[in-house]
């Protein structure tokens, strides 16, 4: 409640000399600052002319004779104003407001405003995050304009307001009526059908005839290509599909005996729990502890049993030790298991995950993993998983939900889905014909060109304290498409960026040129990165404007030509359907396309792609493997970072294996 | 599992059967309502209460002599009990997940681009945000954001002080005014050129309505303050005694060398460019956070 903060005081003070100086100013030149009648008169300091004004303002006159006594007597009678500014500036520097939204933010006739302005200060370290990810991806764009850097931003925020929106919606948050549920049947949909049909649906899509009963103590498995209503299914059951995504859903929905059409997320938060997507989005307390204790706090469960709770549940996933920990300081795998934590706290009978391992290396998948098979066959919990990794699964998925076309088919354990992508990938049938058995080791390469097309020289990143690119040193030769392997803070990303953004001179060699020494528009003729987070470089309406604006860096090209190329399109007029959309309207894989063709329209001699494959199914990754092909035709050079093996054996030419900042021993890809 | 019905307090009572076959409230998907509410005048009520606190020393000279001390002190007190009345009032409406979200999130942003903007050299490009989401989310979801913006960043940033129920309300006005622009309903089915000319028809009217507001604006926020800023003894100084035509002529010179030449002409441009420049893309993403997201 009371803490001492310098910085508001030091503000008021400021702010109150301001005050002072601007009375006597206005004194000084409205012909107040002579001496007024009965004060006596002091030494006369300035006789200026009196400057009589006409018309209306006929009763004014500037200037006039300025005393010591009459600046004196403006200073001292702006005292009293300036002395309550500063004593604001002491309130503000010893209360602590956000402790009071805090507390007004669970009950009470604000509770609306105080919980707006407990996220407004908890979404403050997540703006500055957002301003330096999307500056560098601006950079990578070499884009200067300034809603290149307002619009990522914004959207980012807006994304950040709708995932905390609907994890709030689905904890009971505004929750006017209690629904209790019947553990015996969590989910039962009867001839259902689902479409998008009141919102304007462009797609068309629609799932119909879904007949799907499940038990408790089971785990279940919804699999099913991007973009073919994985998550949309899973918030049919969360009710987030028919009440806050504008969905329209047909026959019956019941889940844990509740009618889904006419009850709300909200309503079912005592035994519904959902885990989002991006679990770090949806976090919408400041600490470990108020978060996993969320759900109860906004039915006003008195804080000593909410205490008790959110201990229980942590002990149960084995997290007890993250429980004073500030919600920012938590790692990919630790946030899951937090929002995992955060879903249990009302001890649902019906738990929905959507897709929880696509952050994770391999460890923390294991973690995830074991901890949802234990709530399901342990703790009796019925869990539906939103999934396209579903090798992980494997062995604790007691039935497959799969989705194909407009239907949906429910698998036992035993005949799991045939077309599983963790399988053996297709290889893209247009990989350039590369001799295999070329260059067993960088030396290997040198020895085919004589000049490799880049070099990186000796190149270390420093983030502090830790060295997370540790004198890294390769070439690349032209027509080469890399991989670059390692798993999740092996400095993959980090080594990408570095390349494309060298703070040290004569760390990046591309075409005998130092990379750091160039400028904004040599720098991106001679290389491009793709970011991870490659929606940071999208900042018009229409795809038809994005490709425009690439256009300008470079005099003939066409951004266009190259986006329609890179998904498969022989002209662009085939790809026309594409370019007036928003460009977040498009589906992952064209969004990461056109991207690339952003980043080829400097024709980049080396192009780097991160993470190409993140968060896609077997359709999508195919698309890009292709769409990575048809890019090394575009520059000279592909280089891709991936933890995902399947993916490089079957495209790269080369594989990089990175382990803690480090060139692992070049290892040869084995056809 | 059969405690979870029972696990929490709050869950004593069931839902009776005949409040399940009222339809249920769809606020979340709050849609402007046409018909007007008893909220509606309690807003209409309070603004005009506080515009009469705003022009507090153009009221002084109609009260009895021995009164007159007390006017500025009613002014003060009146603007921060407004501010709670109609919080009060729009706490029950915004009370969704979304809304509270958005607001709370917005307001984030708002207050650090009014920070960031203090650094370099006052440049005001609040506004933007402001009536931009004034337009989309409607007038009452504008004026909390008004609020809540200018309360954030105050407590932030530290600039906090009497001024600030002043500046929350005007802040709020702001939004508010964008919320209750004309909106063309699409009255003929449009084709794609229609749509991109009512588009550009939008931003221009916003953009006018960025410079009305920035200088009301800096207008209003002058006159309370007039009589404190300047205190007694110059000729633009307030006097209680004096016709209104010479305090008038008095509030427009102090008026216009305060702000109106000054900080209004920056900030009216700053929204002008600003909202030419994301208005597009930013309405965009203000609209499609009603709409559903990619699945």
């Amino acid at each position: 409640m009371f803490r001492l903060r310098l910085a508001p005081l030091r503000a008021a003070v400021v702010l109150a000399a301001g005050f002072v100086l601007l009375r006597v100013v206005y004194r000084v030149v409205f012909g107040g600052a002579g001496a007024g009648a009965g004060t006596g008169t002091g030494p006369l300091l300035l006789d200026m002319p009196l400057l009589r004004l006409d018309g209306p303002f006929s009763h004014i006159t500037l200037f006039g004779p300025i005393t010591l006594v009459g600046l004196g007597n403006a200073a001292l009678s702006a005292l009293p104003v300036a002395a309550v500014i500063v004593f604001f500036g002491l309130l503000n520097a010893i209360i602590n407001v956000q402790a009071l939204f805090a507390r007004g933010a669970g009950r009470g006739p604000l509770r609306a405003i105080s919980r707006s302005l407990v996220i407004a200060w908890a979404t403050f370290p997540a703006l500055l995050e957002s301003v330096r990810r999307v500056r560098v991806a601006r950079s990578l764009r070499g884009e200067r304009s300034i809603e290149s850097l307002l619009v990522p931003i914004f959207e980012q925020t807006i994304e950040r307001a709708l995932a905390l929106a609907a994890s709030m919606e689905t904890r009971g948050f505004a929750a006017t009526r209690v629904v209790t549920g019947v553990c015996e049947a969590p989910v039962v949909l009867r001839d259902a059908g689902l479409n998008f049909g009141a919102a304007p649906d462009k797609t068309g899509w629609h799932l119909d005839e879904l007949n799907v009963t499940l038990k408790p103590a089971t785990l279940t498995v919804i699999v099913g290509a991007t973009g073919s209503g994985k998550t949309s299914l899973l918030h049919s059951m969360s009710g987030l599909f028919q009440h806050f995504y504008d969905g329209t859903q047909q026959g019956r929905i019941d889940i844990a005996g509740a009618d889904r059409a006419r009850t709300p997320p909200r309503d079912t938060a005592g035994f519904v729990g959902l885990v989002a997507q991006n679990v770090r989005l949806g976090f919408a307390a400041e600490t470990v502890h108020d978060e996993i204790g969320f759900a109860l706090a906004v039915r006003s469960v008195a804080p000593p049993i909410v205490h008790a709770r959110v201990l229980e549940v942590a002990a149960r996933l084995k997290i007890e030790h993250l429980v004073d920990r500030s919600i920012d300081q938590l790692s990919a795998g630790e946030a899951s298991l937090v929002a995992i934590a955060a879903a249990l706290v009302n001890h649902p009978i019906l738990l929905l995950v959507d897709e929880p391992l696509a952050d994770l290396d391999t460890a923390a998948r294991d973690r995830v993993c074991a901890v949802l098979g234990q709530l399901a066959h342990e703790a009796g919990v019925c869990v539906v998983i939103a999934e396209h990794n579903t090798r992980e699964f494997n062995l604790i998925a007691d039935a497959w939900l799969q989705i194909r076309g407009s239907r949906v088919h429910q698998l036992s354990a035993a005949d799991r889905p045939a077309d599983r992508p963790a399988g053996a990938l297709p290889i893209p049938r247009s990989v350039p014909a590369i001799d295999a058995t070329r260059g067993g080791s960088t030396g290997g390469i040198a020895a085919v060109s004589a000049v490799p097309l880049a070099s990186i020289r000796q190149l270390s990143v420093l983030h502090r304290p830790k060295l997370v690119v540790d004198d890294v040193s390769f070439d690349i030769a032209t027509g080469e498409l890399i991989a670059l392997r390692g798993s999740n803070g092996a400095g993959k990303s980090s080594l990408l960026r570095a390349i494309a953004l060298p703070t040290d001179a004569e760390t990046v060699i591309v075409g005998g040129l130092d990379v750091r020494s160039l400028k904004r528009r040599a720098r991106r003729q001679a290389v491009g990165l793709v970011p991870e987070n490659f929606d940071d470089l999208l900042f018009t309406i229409t795809v038809a404007e994005e490709c425009r604006r690439a256009d300008r860096t470079l005099a003939g090209a066409s951004t266009a030509q190259t986006f329609a190329g890179l998904l498969g399109f022989d002209t662009v007029t085939d790809a026309a359907h594409l370019l007036q959309r928003h460009p977040r309207d498009l589906s992952a894989g064209e969004r990461l396309c056109l991207v690339m063709a952003i980043q080829l329209a400097a024709r980049p001699a080396l192009l780097l792609v991160d993470e190409p494959t993140r968060g896609l199914d077997l359709g999508a990754r195919t698309l890009v493997s292709a769409a990575l092909v048809r890019a090394a035709g575009h520059s000279r050079a592909v280089l891709f970072a991936t933890h995902d093996e399947d993916f490089a054996r079957g495209l790269a030419t080369r594989t990089l294996l990175m382990h803690h900042g480090r060139l692992s021993v070049p290892c040869q890809v084995l056809s | 599992m059969s405690e979870i019905s029972t696990a929490a307090p709050g869950n004593s009572s069931d839902a009776p059967a005949d409040r399940r076959a009222r339809p249920s409230r769809r606020t979340d998907r709050a849609r402007p309502r046409r018909s007007i509410r008893w909220t509606s005048w309690i807003l209409g009520g309070g603004s005009l209460l506080a515009v009469a606190a705003f022009a507090w020393p153009f009221f002084v000279g109609a009260v009895p002599a021995d009164a007159q001390v007390a006017v500025p002190i009613v002014a003060f007190a009146l603007i921060p009990a407004l501010i709670v009345a109609l919080a009060l009032t729009l706490d029950r409406e915004m009370y969704t997940a979304k809304t509270v979200a958005l607001l709370g999130v917005l307001s984030a942003v708002g207050a650090a681009v009014r920070i960031a903007g203090a650094g370099v050299g006052g440049v005001e490009a609040v506004f933007v945000l402001l009536i931009l989401a004034g337009r989309v989310y409607g007038a009452r979801f504008g004026f909390l954001l008004g609020l809540l913006t200018i309360a954030v960043s105050s407590l932030l940033w530290g600039g906090f002080g009497p001024w600030t129920p002043f500046q929350m309300f005007a802040c709020g006005w702001v939004g508010a005014g964008a919320g209750l622009l004309p909106r063309w309903q699409n009255a003929t089915r449009q084709n794609s050129s229609g749509q991109r000319i009512r588009a550009t028809r939008e931003i221009l009217l916003l953009a006018a309505y960025g410079v009305v507001a920035s200088y009301l604006f800096g207008l209003v926020m002058n006159l309370w303050f007039w009589p404190f800023a300047v205190g007694s003894g110059t000729d633009i100084s307030y006097t209680a005694g004096a016709d209104p035509g010479q305090n008038l002529a008095s509030f427009a010179l102090y008026s216009l060398v305060t702000s109106t030449l000054t900080w209004d002409t920056v900030r009216a441009i700053t929204t002008v460019v600003g909202i030419a420049l994301v208005g597009p893309a930013v309405l965009a993403a203000l609209r499609r956070a009603r709409l559903s997201p990619r699945r």
